[in-house]
């Protein structure tokens, strides 16, 4: 019985808390419009075959390198395709590099910084030194490497940069599993004869959530900067599928001739990771007990 | 102190050891016969035939694993696609790109620090406002455009600074740093605004502490106050922030280097891959790792210099 | 108002004055003479691509030619036409009747960049060396000679087992350049110093970013030599070269791509020179590829490899100047064989087929209709995963949309490309040759039986022992009969579909004045310097 009060006051502080945080959020506009932003890119990036104008290759040989104009909101490009369309369909590339890798890094990397974390020891110290190992390659080599061996695509870059994040979120979950071990509530279950496995799912990692996320937000938009530049260098998103980091390739051969073209996706990845930053610094804010407002 | 050394280059000598093996097989799934890389426009089987002989490509993988490290650690890489010794290509091209990380360490320090001590200080003022917001921009613009509009305007319109290239500090020290100079503040952008965060918020933390309160009971100066204390808790998180970024600065050290045309290290990694230069890749990303896992090591010495309490407990960064 | 003679007379010798001083200017200006250009300097050249390792016997790619012009001379050389003319040979071979016995007499007093004397006996170790050295890449080239003789300081002898027209040409190549047997006898890796006769002599190389020569104190014309020192940077992002070009970092760019030509046209410090190429780029179609290179051919059962309609169709839909225009800005030369126009052999070979340089639509609507495939469809691979590959890969997919053929792209990077061309694992692989000056080298190697490039799998035994012919022959003329019959096989079945010939431009400062570019595409800066 006295295990069953425990749980209720449990579970009324967590939504308390989720009120509390919901209000902190709600005060901090920077955070709101990162928010907004973010949202905004992410239904680009769903949506982008209704809302597109014209489709990604649809090319127009007599209409190369136009202005903006009534047609073509941002003008075209090289091969006479709408500028416009090609930046929101490039929104479905960086969306997905940078969402997918971080969650694919996260999917590896908390269960075992969590198992380092809490059980310590020699298993502590052999992820240690994979992690090592993992560390030791550059993600852009990984990258190139991975390229080269299962041919370049949006999937192995959005791989690449997965493997990318993981060495470092194997150490925040270490850390965070580190120091929730010596919680009061993790003993007691402990004492209470609770299994590895329970306390781990109920107690520890609920209690790592708020960092991850904010671990979350800071590794997206480094893997949307990621995901352009492997673009960039050709060893992600294969032309003609449009990406921004693809565009700015393209751009770069014609940039006497019409800088615009590297402008615009440049610009792109500019608000969308700005957007993801503004976000995980309001969300870091909000969850940091120091803070009072 | 020793003790805790000892352990640390151990830990790190088997992580070069691991490093080695998973080059080697890297290096060996890359597709396509290494022999048609060095083909170029001639491929006649018995010249195939024959390159393949001549690198060991025909012998099982342990025995070239064997000979390829038993001769590396005598320092002979072996010769690469142009039959040029690798070691005296990554012994030229290494320095290179140490100088470009150097500048853009000293270069995102300079400026991340300072703007960092600055907004602490005057939090809530504007210039903490702008230096924020300097930093956030910083953290979210793509490096690499950054590095291609500066050329445009610097280099072709206004001729200021040269478009791309190298040369050494030994022949031309001016021309030298002229090279460098847009490279390094590329690289060191990313650097700058993630040092100015975090050394905001570990000087926040500090001048909130009481021992500052102390001191500032005591009566001593505001300006040896954030002084001394400044620098203490800079040099703490400069040193980690550079360990934890230390893999981008080289990611970001590639993609510099190729936009600049630099002959250093990072985009020497890349073009290996890229030519399939097998002999040449395997020296380079060992070299790579090994000096990984060097530095990595002098950071967690550092680091436990200026951090006691981590020598004293055995606990670590990690 | 009354004119006087006298007047006429003196406006006469006036206007002949004028005149007069008007031609010498003209004169003047034509022949800039030595004297303009100074000596010393350093010429900074940037190449697109690395040459390999720097030793004639195992050297493969075409950039490394370049630089082999400025520090290795040949037995024969090509003058601004394209014809074979002596270098360190005195003159054209001389063939016995048979044509298995060619006489080649070389030059006197020379000497190689070390010193040491050039002579028939150089020729004669330099030649074995590239017959039988392990791994040479020459062998195949000269294959036909069975041994080599020096009877004199000045005369080589050539043994040959079978008649072999193309010859004269490949000793205008690599296969001519000739060693110092010092060097060879030294031992080592010759590529880390390699020594020839030549105006410039190999100083230092850093891999990836530079090759570096100096002026040779042995060179025999060291008189017409200006320049002290000539670094060739590699620089294989073309934006970046041209940067370098318009900042001053460099003197000569090679090969500028198509979209900075008109900027660097506008570019009064600059010099846009034009060299079209004796090269092609096309589409080889694998047609029998299906076990390997070289091995027993069978068709692979594709749609565009069982049907010849598909195949004609698929050129049918393809508008040559389109693509030029748009992914090339106009600036290359589209065409519908491998020979180039500015080769002599175009005309002569290509009289009387037809080539449309435009799109016929409703032809190959009608030819996909009359093949009997539905949705027929081809992937595309491309060699090389730049925005230039892109371009083509899209042009070319939109242009085979309309007509019903669906193409899907692939863009590889090369090697791999190539890797995958040799194995027969693609449908269509867009590439080209550097070319070369007897037809033989630009046809032979992709479509005869055992020839060695024949990514497609073509076999066709009527080509075989045309091509074979021509390979032996030694007339001009019926050479050009044998090679006409063999482009209309070819233009017919279509194991290749020929798209240009690349216009290469490169870019020269003002202040440099020599430099040159023939046909075959490489830079030549033996004789070149700063202006004064």
């Amino acid at each position: 019985m006295g295990f069953v009060d425990a749980t209720s006051t449990l579970i009324n502080p967590r939504a308390r808390r989720r009120r509390l945080l919901r209000k902190r959020f709600l005060r901090r506009p920077l955070a709101i419009v990162g928010l907004v932003v973010a949202l905004t890119f992410i239904t680009c990036a769903i949506f982008a075959p209704v809302i597109a104008p014209y489709s990604a290759s649809a090319t127009d040989f007599n209409a190369l390198l136009a202005h903006s104009s009534r047609h073509h909101l941002l003008g075209t490009d090289e091969l006479g395709r709408d500028v416009l369309s090609r930046i929101l369909w490039g929104a479905r590339a960086s969306i997905e590099a940078g969402v997918f890798s971080t969650l694919l890094a996260m999917a590896v990397a908390v269960p075992i910084g969590i198992i380092a974390g809490y059980y310590r020891g020699w298993i502590d110290a052999v992820i240690a030194r994979l992690t090592d190992v993992l560390l030791a390659f550059p993600f852009l080599i990984v990258a190139v490497g991975l390229a080269a061996i299962l041919g370049p695509s949006l999937t192995n870059a959005t791989i690449a940069l997965g493997i990318g994040a993981v060495p470092a979120l194997i150490r925040v979950a270490r850390g965070e599993a580190l120091a929730l071990r010596e919680e009061d509530y993790v003993r007691a279950a402990v004492a209470n004869g609770a299994s590895d496995l329970r306390i781990l799912i109920r107690h520890v990692l609920p209690n790592m959530l708020s960092t991850l996320i904010v671990q979350a937000t800071v590794a997206i938009p480094a893997a949307i900067i990621g995901e352009a530049v492997l673009s960039f260098l050709g060893l992600g998103v294969q032309p003609p599928t449009p990406s921004w980091g693809v565009m700015l390739a393209d751009a770069q051969s014609y940039l006497s001739q019409a800088p615009r073209l590297a402008v615009y996706p440049g610009i792109a990845i500019f608000l969308c990771s700005l957007s993801f930053n503004l976000l995980g610094d309001g969300l870091r804010d909000i969850f940091d007990p120091r803070t009072t407002r | 102190m020793g003790g805790f050394l000892l352990r640390k280059a151990g830990a790190a000598l088997i992580v070069v050891f691991l490093s080695s093996i998973v080059v080697f097989i890297g290096v060996r799934a890359l597709p396509g016969d290494p022999a048609i890389a060095l083909g170029a426009e001639n491929r006649d089987p018995a010249v195939m035939a024959a390159i393949r002989h001549s690198y060991g490509l025909d012998k099982p993988l342990p025995v070239q694993y064997v000979k390829w490290i038993s001769k590396a650690l005598r320092g002979d890489l072996g010769l690469d696609s142009r039959q040029l010794p690798v070691g005296h290509t990554i012994v030229t091209r290494l320095p290179i790109t140490l100088e470009l990380a150097f500048l853009a360490v000293l270069v995102g320090t300079a400026i991340g620090v300072l703007a960092g001590v600055i907004a602490a200080v005057r939090r809530g003022k504007l210039s903490d406002h702008s230096a924020t917001a300097t930093a956030l921009v910083g953290l979210s613009v793509p490096h690499f455009w950054l590095g291609l509009m500066m050329i445009i305007v610097f280099a072709v319109d206004l001729h200021w600074l040269p478009a791309s290239g190298y040369v050494s500090f030994r022949a031309h020290p001016l021309g030298n740093l002229e090279h460098l100079l847009m490279p390094a503040l590329v690289l060191g952008t990313g650097l700058s605004a993630v040092l100015m965060r975090q050394t905001r918020s570990a000087m926040l933390n500090s001048l909130s502490a009481d021992y500052v309160r102390t001191a500032r009971a005591k009566g001593l100066s505001e300006r040896m106050v954030i002084g001394k204390h400044a620098l203490r808790n800079s040099l703490i998180t400069v040193t980690t922030v550079i360990g934890l970024q230390l893999g981008a600065l080289i990611s970001g050290a590639v993609i510099t280097e190729q936009i600049f045309v630099i002959p250093g290290f990072g985009r020497l990694t890349l073009d290996a891959v890229n030519e399939r230069d097998y002999t040449l890749l395997q020296g380079v990303v060992l070299v790579a790792a090994t000096g990984y896992v060097v530095v990595n090591l002098l950071v967690d010495v550092a680091y436990s210099l200026l951090n006691p309490r981590i020598r004293v407990s055995g606990a670590t960064n990690q | 108002m009354k004119v006087s003679l006298r007047r006429i007379a003196l406006l006469a010798l006036v206007a002949a004055c004028v005149a007069a001083l008007a031609a010498a200017v003209a004169a003047a200006r034509t022949t800039r003479s030595s004297a303009d250009i100074k000596n010393g300097g350093t010429l900074t050249i940037g190449l697109a691509e690395e040459p390999d390792a720097l030793d004639p016997t195992l050297a493969r790619t075409f950039v490394g030619r370049i630089v082999f012009l400025a520090m290795c001379e040949k037995l024969y050389d090509l003058d601004s036409h394209l014809n074979i003319v002596p270098q360190l040979a005195t003159a054209l071979p001389q063939v016995s009747k048979d044509k298995l016995t060619y006489t080649i007499k070389v030059r006197n007093g020379v000497k190689f960049n070390d010193g040491t004397a050039f002579n028939a006996a150089a020729v004669k170790t330099t030649l074995e060396r590239d017959l039988t050295l392990k791994g040479s890449v020459r062998a195949s080239e000269i294959s036909p000679i069975s041994s080599v003789d020096a009877p004199n300081a000045t005369t080589v002898v050539l043994h040959l087992k079978t008649p072999y027209s193309p010859l004269t040409a490949q000793l205008a190549d690599r296969a001519g350049m000739v060693l110092s047997p010092k060097a060879l006898a030294a031992g080592g890796t010759f590529a880390q110093n390699p020594v020839c006769v030549g105006p410039f002599m190999y100083k230092d190389r850093v891999a990836g970013d530079h090759i570096t020569l100096v002026k040779s104190p042995y060179y025999y014309d060291k008189a017409k030599v200006h320049l002290a020192s000539i670094v060739y940077r590699i620089m294989t992002d073309p934006s970046s070269r041209t940067q370098a070009l318009r900042a001053g970092d460099i003197q000569v760019e090679d090969r500028i791509q198509s979209t900075d030509v008109p900027t660097l046209q506008k570019d009064s410090s600059v010099a846009v020179k034009k060299a079209i190429t004796i090269g092609y780029q096309g589409l080889t179609i694998n047609i029998g590829n299906k076990n390997g290179l070289l091995k027993p051919y069978s068709n692979v059962g594709t749609d565009i490899a069982k049907s010849q309609y598909i195949r004609t169709a698929f050129d049918a839909a393809l508008d040559r100047t389109t693509i030029n225009r748009v992914v090339f800005g106009g600036l290359n030369q589209p065409d519908c064989y491998p020979i180039a126009p500015v080769s002599p052999w175009y005309k002569p070979t290509t009289k009387g087929l037809a080539c449309d340089l435009h799109a016929n639509v409703n032809l190959a609507k009608q030819l996909v209709k009359a093949s009997g495939i539905a949705n027929p469809s081809v992937s595309l691979m491309l060699g090389g995963t730049d925005p230039v590959n892109a371009r083509l890969g899209q042009v070319i997919q939109s242009m085979e949309n309309a007509v019903g053929i669906k193409v899907s792209v692939t863009p590889t990077q090369f090697t791999t490309a190539l890797n995958r061309a040799d194995a027969g694992t693609f449908d269509a692989f867009a590439v080209g040759w550097s070319g070369r000056v007897d037809p033989d080298g630009n046809i032979y190697g992709f479509v005869a039986t055992p020839g060695t490039l024949n990514d497609s799998g073509f076999t066709n035994s009527k080509l075989d022992y045309i091509l074979n012919g021509a390979r032996k022959s030694l007339s001009t003329k019926s050479r050009t009969t044998l090679y006409r019959a063999a482009m209309q096989i070819i233009h017919r079945q279509r194991p290749l579909i020929y798209l240009y010939h690349p216009v290469n431009y490169y870019g020269v400062t003002k202040k440099v004045d020599g430099v040159q570019i023939y046909g075959d595409g490489l830079i030549r800066v033996n004789t070149a310097g700063y202006t004064k």
